[in-house]
């Protein structure tokens, strides 16, 4: 019996992006009399999706497919312009490499803060911080300011707070793309372990061998359209033929 | 479960003063005391100019001017506070969903907790004059909620404006200047023409800082009229802003 955890339905989102910028009073007050054109680009179109629980879920797609925002819009950051997103359950996300780590506090403060932000009292991550150091192999550069970490830091150490949160449904965009070998390995078992608990998952890359190994279901995004879901094999191969044709077209 | 959502978002209240408060003060060596040294700073010099060389003959001016100044930087460094706190939770606000509310409570949160340290040492000024402690003083907590009502709501509404309009916090910079002047912090409000009281008054604080001297120093009680009007204002206030971020909050992420 599979159970749809997240259900999107008929979702449009359009970003009006004006000829003008006018965001200052000046040009508010120049501007007021003239009529603003603006130029309706639609990052998604018509989108439907179903993603059952237990499903390890792949999104996949050429840059400005809509990928991320379709990832924002059902973690509830954006709102549809069109459509709905119906969640049974919580969401951890994870998105644009990073959960947004304050520069100026220390690794540690940052744990303790995104933590918060995830739902994590004080007393819970302590008692997982040192499995959350860990993970992230920062042990020496804990009381360290977040500024001064490599982009590969900051995503281990973002992800390795994730993890920590309880939820139901783990949304994860390009987590891979910037971690050494080690720590890719690391989220593979990581994944692998995830997995096998039956828990769900929402998982964005470009690398496309991380999709065949773990995900179940894809779907290919472009121009803010789906063009194909279903088997992830199946998914990835169209988007590589797709990638292809286009690259022949073009010459 | 609703208990559950309500320690969460209480925890992130805490978690996200405790981070505040850290990035304020890190890295200056003073730390936290500046909180106390600005207000004291301005008071001393305000009160060299109108107590010793203007001359001003006002039994326990001192007291009048310290209590004016310590509320009013309240009103300052809580509404910049909840704008810059806004601005700077950008990363979290385009990444993570939780109530928005939050940034601002705690950000005011975090700056009423200066004012009551404030307070204390306004208390030890009080305790060295020779001013009595009336029964009155219990008023002045209602006045102390509704300046932080007022903070919260104005914290509300500037903030959500301010992601689409930048210009906006440079003009309530400006407005604080003139604020500062037109409201009785310096002077007394017997020293300005009846006529022109209802125009102080139209400003909120004015009442809430004017009524707050009348209870804690001059032990009268202020007339009730006024109390009840600047109560349904303070209310008026907090409600509009809550609802104009409630309106704007789904588009922060797509503005900031």
């Amino acid at each position: 019996m599979l159970n749809t955890i997240i259900q999107v339905k008929n979702v449009s989102k359009v970003f009006k992006i004006p000829h003008e910028k006018r965001d200052t009073l000046k040009e508010m007050f120049v501007g007021l009399f003239k009529k603003r054109k603006y130029e309706t680009f639609y990052a998604l179109r018509d989108i439907n999706l179903e993603i059952n629980q237990g499903d390890f879920f792949g999104i996949i797609g050429p840059n400005g497919s809509g990928k991320s925002t379709l990832l924002k819009i059902i973690s509830g950051i954006l709102r549809p312009d069109r459509g709905k997103v119906v969640v049974n359950g919580s969401i951890a996300p994870f998105l644009e490499l990073g959960v947004g780590f304050q520069p100026d506090l220390s690794a540690r403060d940052n744990v303790y803060l995104y933590g918060a932000i995830l739902g994590l009292t004080r007393q819970q991550i302590n008692r997982k911080f040192k499995e959350i150091i860990d993970f992230a192999e920062l042990g020496r550069f804990v009381d360290q300011k977040v500024k001064n970490f490599s982009s590969g830091m900051q995503v281990r150490l973002a992800f390795s707070t994730a993890i920590q949160a309880e939820a139901d449904i783990l949304i994860l965009d390009e987590v891979l793309a910037v971690g050494d070998f080690s720590f890719q390995e690391k989220c593979r078992n990581f994944f692998r372990e995830f997995k096998k608990q039956g828990k769900t998952a929402i998982y964005v890359s470009h690398q496309l061998k991380t999709i065949t190994d773990f995900c179940d279901r894809a779907v290919l995004l472009s121009n803010g359209m789906v063009q194909m879901s279903g088997n992830s094999v199946e998914v990835v191969n169209k988007y590589i033929r797709d990638q292809v044709a286009g690259k022949n077209s073009n010459e | 479960m609703l208990d559950n959502q309500k320690n969460r978002y209480l925890n992130l209240v805490k978690e996200l003063a405790i981070s505040d408060f850290k990035l304020r003060y890190q890295g200056s060596l003073l730390g936290y005391l500046w909180s106390f040294i600005k207000p004291l700073l301005l008071f001393g010099i305000l009160y060299l100019v109108f107590s010793v060389f203007l001359r001003f003959q006002i039994e326990h001016y001192n007291l009048y001017l310290l209590l004016g100044i310590i509320l009013w930087t309240y009103v300052v460094d809580g509404t910049n506070g909840a704008i810059n706190d806004l601005l700077a939770k950008s990363g979290f606000i385009s990444r993570v969903t939780f109530p928005r509310t939050i940034i601002i409570i705690s950000s005011t949160l975090t700056n009423f907790f200066t004012l009551i340290l404030n307070l204390l040492v306004f208390s030890i000024f009080f305790i060295v004059s020779d001013v009595p402690f009336s029964p009155l003083i219990f008023l002045f907590i209602l006045f102390l909620v509704e300046l932080y009502l007022v903070v919260l709501g104005v914290g509300y509404l500037l903030s959500a404006l301010n992601i689409k309009f930048r210009d906006l916090s440079h003009i309530w910079t400006i407005l604080l200047q003139l604020g500062f002047w037109a409201t009785p912090i310096v002077y007394t409000l017997n020293m300005v023409p009846v006529k022109y009281h209802f125009w102080i008054f139209l400003n909120p604080v004015a009442r809430i800082i004017q009524y707050s001297r009348q209870v804690v120093i001059n032990n009268t009680l202020p007339d009730l009229k006024g109390i009840l009007g600047s109560v349904l204002l303070t209310i008026a206030i907090y409600v509009v802003g809550y609802l104009v971020y409630k309106k704007r909050e789904p588009y922060f992420a797509e503005d900031i």
